[in-house]
């Protein structure tokens, strides 16, 4: 499939929604915005960032985007960074710092910024703004991290930096620390026409099911997240066990593994073990996913559970809200901006009341109806790449009329 | 009849850092904030919550009911029309009236902690012009089926605090045509609280295609 264009939209978001974004385009004018990031694949934020750059471009926006560079000991102090300000205790040396820095001066000396907008994300080049002592553009800092709780040590290094930038972006407030600098929330995007949320085929989701023994004659209830303990997997099997005392239906659990998590496997045996030989259970352990197929166990479900007992954003659950499942989420992390209890989707807080909720949505199926269409309808006007898109376009504005709270556009 | 140019609205939402773990938290909130803040909380969450059918008509109100479970004064804040308020200190007013009557009764209440806290935002708020133009009722009939609903939410609920009429802008702008005093009295009467904006678009439409 080719890569989608802006006009390509028109068909899942409607044509007055993309036609709002040229108009708030032609407000914005001729501008340029420049994103840096440490990584061009893998991850969430790299792949938002191929969708993104080209559709800003389309809309006139001249927009690129460059990746810093970095030894494997840059890498390594970032990671455990990451780790840190997202709470993990750890005690850094001084040389821990320096090494962040210098690889910071290097790619700040090799890059220019020139745009606009520099829109940096994440922790590893938030510091290439010590080095911009004079500028005339505008710059922010996009965290895509819980930053709730940070290490305090990482975080009293890292804060002057991030205090010097005009803005900063987080996903929620639930992640944001104190800051002395404007705070913007963007949510997170999915994209409704990527791999893992376009409209399938029947005949392919039938395909994808056959593949993996998962036989149709029985309401689906799912799960796909990682085998991590935040995830609650087993607790979702006890919700499934209680709920099949009263419902026939099936259990699909569908999985990877972090790649540096040594405790997946663990979790994986505990996982089979509360299962045991129940065959309506069904669990597949996949080292790498294929989006399509992820696609398929979304749409071929009657239900999508999202049972974290501890959460980042889980744009999971926008993901099957999209394809107008009912979702059961844990009600953590940004779970709940995106399930509104009992009209979106329903909130739990334990695997009775996950197991309560199965029970109720597959004997009320207009009740489960109308959460998967106000779900859609949720994910729409919040959570997809268009409203970013959209975001971005007022974020250019809101940076031209500092301390304003409502701007009358000529 | 003036030409009517249809325009829109946007609002980039902002994190303050302020929360409230009580109701005594959330009145020094509502007391304190800025004017945007209260916008984002009522008539931002209204547009957003509409759209998914909940009976909620603002953030004060989700809150009350799902972290406090405090079903009573959620009820009694969810009754506020925004139709009714044209400026936001009086819609704050009201708000702070409720809360005041509601600890009157009951003060204990407002020192219970919720299970999650109230997180304040604000917005920059952005209104633009754009590039339709109706001159006619009929030219008036054929855009509304191609406008955003962004713009429909503007000239039907938002602009009222712009204008600081009691009324939308659609209804107005048809009043100034003599043969279209009734039409616009049926459109001022369409319940912007019951229909969602796809909703109030087709009402709307079918209104005014008993007049051409």
């Amino acid at each position: 499939m080719s890569i989608p264009r802006l006009s390509d939209y028109k068909d899942v978001v409607g044509r007055d929604v993309v036609g709002e974004l040229y108009t708030l385009a032609s407000h914005v004018g001729n501008r340029s915005i420049k994103m840096v990031n440490s990584t061009a694949v893998g991850g969430g934020v790299a792949e938002m960032l191929h969708r993104v750059v080209p559709l800003l471009n389309e809309l006139g926006i001249e927009t690129r985007w460059e990746v810093i560079k970095g030894g494997a000991d840059f890498f390594d102090v970032t990671k455990a960074f990451h780790n840190a300000l997202q709470g993990k205790e750890e005690y850094f040396e001084q040389e821990v710092f320096k090494t962040y820095l210098a690889y910071n001066e290097m790619n700040y000396q090799e890059m220019s910024f020139d745009e606009d907008l520099i829109v940096i994300h994440d922790p590893q080049p938030a510091a290439l703004i010590k080095w911009q002592k004079k500028r005339k553009n505008k710059w922010v800092w996009r965290c895509h991290i819980d930053m709730s709780h940070p290490n305090q040590q990482v975080w009293d290094f890292l804060r002057p930096y991030v205090e010097l930038y005009d803005a900063a972006i987080f996903s929620s407030p639930l992640f944001s620390p104190q800051l002395k600098i404007p705070q913007y929330r963007f949510y997170p995007a999915i994209d409704p026409l990527a791999d893992k949320n376009r409209e399938l085929d029947e005949d392919y989701i039938d395909s994808v099911l056959q593949k993996y023994e998962i036989p149709r004659d029985k309401p689906i209830v799912t799960q796909i997240s990682r085998y991590d303990p935040w995830k609650d997997p087993v607790g979702v099997i006890k919700a499934f066990k209680m709920a099949q005392r009263h419902v026939d239906c099936r259990l699909l659990m569908v999985g990877d593994k972090a790649a540096d998590d040594p405790e997946a496997e663990e979790i994986l045996t505990q996982v089979k073990e509360a299962a045991g030989d129940d065959p309506d259970i069904k669990i597949i352990f996949l080292t790498h996913s294929i989006p399509t197929e992820i696609n398929a166990f979304q749409r071929a479900s009657d239900i999508v559970l999202q049972k974290s007992i501890r959460e980042g954003f889980a744009l999971t659950v926008s993901e099957a809200l999209w394809k107008y499942r009912p979702v059961i989420g844990g009600a953590v992390g940004g779970i709940p901006a995106q399930i509104i209890h009992g009209y979106t989707g329903m909130l739990v807080h334990s695997a009775e009341g996950a197991s309560l909720q199965i029970r109720s949505l597959l004997q009320q199926s207009e009740l489960a109806k109308r959460l998967g269409e106000n779900g859609h309808q949720r994910v729409k006007d919040e959570f997809l790449i268009t409203k970013l898109l959209k975001r971005y376009l007022l974020l250019l504005l809101a940076l031209d009329h500092p301390g304003k709270s409502t701007v009358l556009l000529d | 009849m003036r030409v009517f140019q249809f325009c829109s609205s946007a609002s980039l939402e902002k994190l303050t850092g302020r929360k409230a773990h009580n109701l005594d938290e959330l009145l020094e909130l509502v007391k304190t904030c800025s004017s945007s803040s209260i916008f984002y909380h009522t008539f931002s969450a209204f547009r957003k919550l509409r759209e998914v059918q909940t009976p909620y008509t603002n953030d004060f109100a989700v809150w009350i009911a799902r972290d406090l479970n405090e079903e009573a004064l959620a009820e009694k804040l969810l009754a506020i029309d925004l139709a009714e308020y044209n400026t936001i200190e009086s819609l704050r007013a009201r708000i702070l009236q409720i809360l005041e009557d509601y600890r009157s009764e009951n003060p204990p209440l407002f020192e219970r902690t919720a299970a999650e806290p109230f997180y304040l935002y604000s917005l920059v708020r952005f209104v633009y012009l754009t590039d339709k133009f109706a001159y006619n009722l009929s030219s008036f009939r054929q855009l509304l089926d191609t406008i955003s609903t962004d713009s429909i939410y503007y000239h039907f609920i938002e602009s009222r605090l712009q204008t600081q009429l009691q009324t939308d802008d659609f209804s107005n702008w048809m009043q100034e045509n003599p043969d279209y005093q009734e039409l616009a009295e049926k459109i001022r009467k369409i319940d912007m609280n019951i229909h969602t904006l796809e909703e109030l678009r087709v009402r709307i439409g079918e209104t005014i295609d008993k007049y051409l």
